[in-house]
């Protein structure tokens, strides 16, 4: 298993088109994958979009991702890039 | 999948005086600068009777202190330095809040010794029996541990049946072919679960309440689609059933003898499970799994009583 924290560092946080991107991505892998917000003990899978939605994320929020099945390194680099890359939504630094 | 309760669950002062029910009606009296630093961690209560007479061994930090008519009249029969004595013995550091009932007013001692403490002290007007149960009732709900599982909770003949199991499995398609058989959504995907007493209470968490998401349909609103009764706000989870991939199920009991069990909070819920493959109809096998539980409860087994029938033919004991 691996274990990791996601920092949403985007302004909208994890809204419903973001997390429709964490769902569709997280639906790619065999592994299990599961977001947990600690701070109001959610657990959330990532393959769920009601689920993950639940998670009511913000900008700031830091969650921590458990991955585990046979390709679970290529989910977890996966899903980290995505969520370092804000969904895709941080303003070009050029 | 086990999920262990975060830390202990508490409320400020403030929070509890803010959101306690409207038959106590609490006021603060004193120690208003401290309601957003003494919290309460537990559902039970204490009252300060035999504290105030010298015994304070059990006072426990976290719990609401209840003055009453009997601890007043106590004090009322004291002389004034009697009265400041029976307080002093107290430690203080120990005791998070006063509630006192019945409207009574606190001896004017006790009240400076509250004061220079800075301990919030509410005052109700209802009646110690009263308070004591509303106050036990609201604290068991607010303080009861809780987690956000990953299922589907159906309310199905009067019980809440916990649907598990992967995701893409199809629980969510079993549960809107159960909701049009009219059955009713408590909800989809994540279950709020809450510990209270030796129940588990599911619901849905507020935002995704009485929705449930379809692939290739969308998000639906079961409520809007399916009208007012196919949705329900809690349920006491009674049974489990997880849906299993048919290749990752080891063994099969085929009898129908073995239940596993699911562990929430150190409560054992039956459970069944599933094997998932084409040409099994799930909302069938759920439905079914659910008479058999109730068949069981009431102390009906028909796997029992046709191994018993088999073992009488054959002319053994089991």
């Amino acid at each position: 298993m691996r274990t990791g924290d996601l920092a949403i560092i985007n302004q909208l946080g994890l809204h419903a088109r973001a997390a429709a991107q964490v769902v569709r991505l997280a639906g790619e892998f065999d592994s299990s994958i599961l977001l947990v917000r600690e701070d109001k003990s959610v657990y959330a899978d990532a393959k769920s979009i009601l689920s993950v939605l639940t998670l009511a994320a913000s900008k700031g929020v830091v969650l921590r991702m458990e991955v585990e099945g046979p390709d679970e390194d290529h989910a977890f680099d996966a899903m980290t890039a995505l969520f370092a890359d804000g969904f895709g939504e941080m303003p070009s630094r050029r | 999948m086990r999920h262990n309760p975060s830390a202990k669950p508490r409320i400020t002062i403030r929070e509890f005086v803010e959101n306690a029910p409207k038959k106590l009606g609490p006021e603060v009296v004193l120690g208003a600068a401290n309601l957003d630093v003494n919290y309460i961690d537990s559902d039970r209560i204490q009252k300060l009777g035999l504290g105030l007479a010298g015994y304070t061994h059990y006072i426990h930090k976290g719990r609401l202190q209840i003055i009453g008519q009997s601890e007043t009249s106590y004090l009322r029969q004291l002389d004034a330095a009697g009265r400041e004595a029976a307080v002093r013995h107290l430690d203080l550091a120990k005791i998070c809040c006063v509630l006192v009932t019945k409207g009574l007013t606190i001896p004017r001692e006790i009240g400076s010794v509250l004061r220079s403490a800075s301990i919030p002290t509410l005052r109700t007007q209802a009646v110690s029996s009263t308070a004591i149960a509303e106050v036990s009732n609201f604290l068991q709900n607010t303080l009861a541990p809780s987690i956000t599982l990953h299922g589907v909770l159906l309310g199905m003949y009067g019980i809440g049946v916990l649907l598990l199991g992967e995701s893409g499995i199809g629980k969510s398609e079993c549960a809107l072919d159960l909701v049009t058989r009219g059955y009713r959504l408590i909800s989809d995907d994540s279950v709020v679960v809450k510990k209270i007493g030796d129940v588990l209470e599911g619901s849905s968490p507020a935002l995704t309440r009485g929705h449930l998401e379809i692939r290739g349909l969308g998000i639906l609103n079961i409520q809007d689609l399916f009208g007012v009764s196919a949705v329900g706000m809690s349920k006491n989870i009674d049974l489990c059933i997880e849906l299993r991939r048919w290749e990752k199920v080891k063994e099969i009991d085929r009898l129908g003898l073995e239940m596993e069990v699911e562990e929430i909070f150190g409560i054992h819920l039956p459970k069944f499970v599933l094997p998932v493959s084409s040409g099994r109809n799930l909302s069938t096998l759920v439905e079914t799994a659910v008479r058999i539980h109730l068949l069981k409860i009431a102390g009906h087994d028909a796997a029992r009583n046709l191994i018993e029938r088999h073992s009488r033919a054959i002319g053994g004991g089991e």
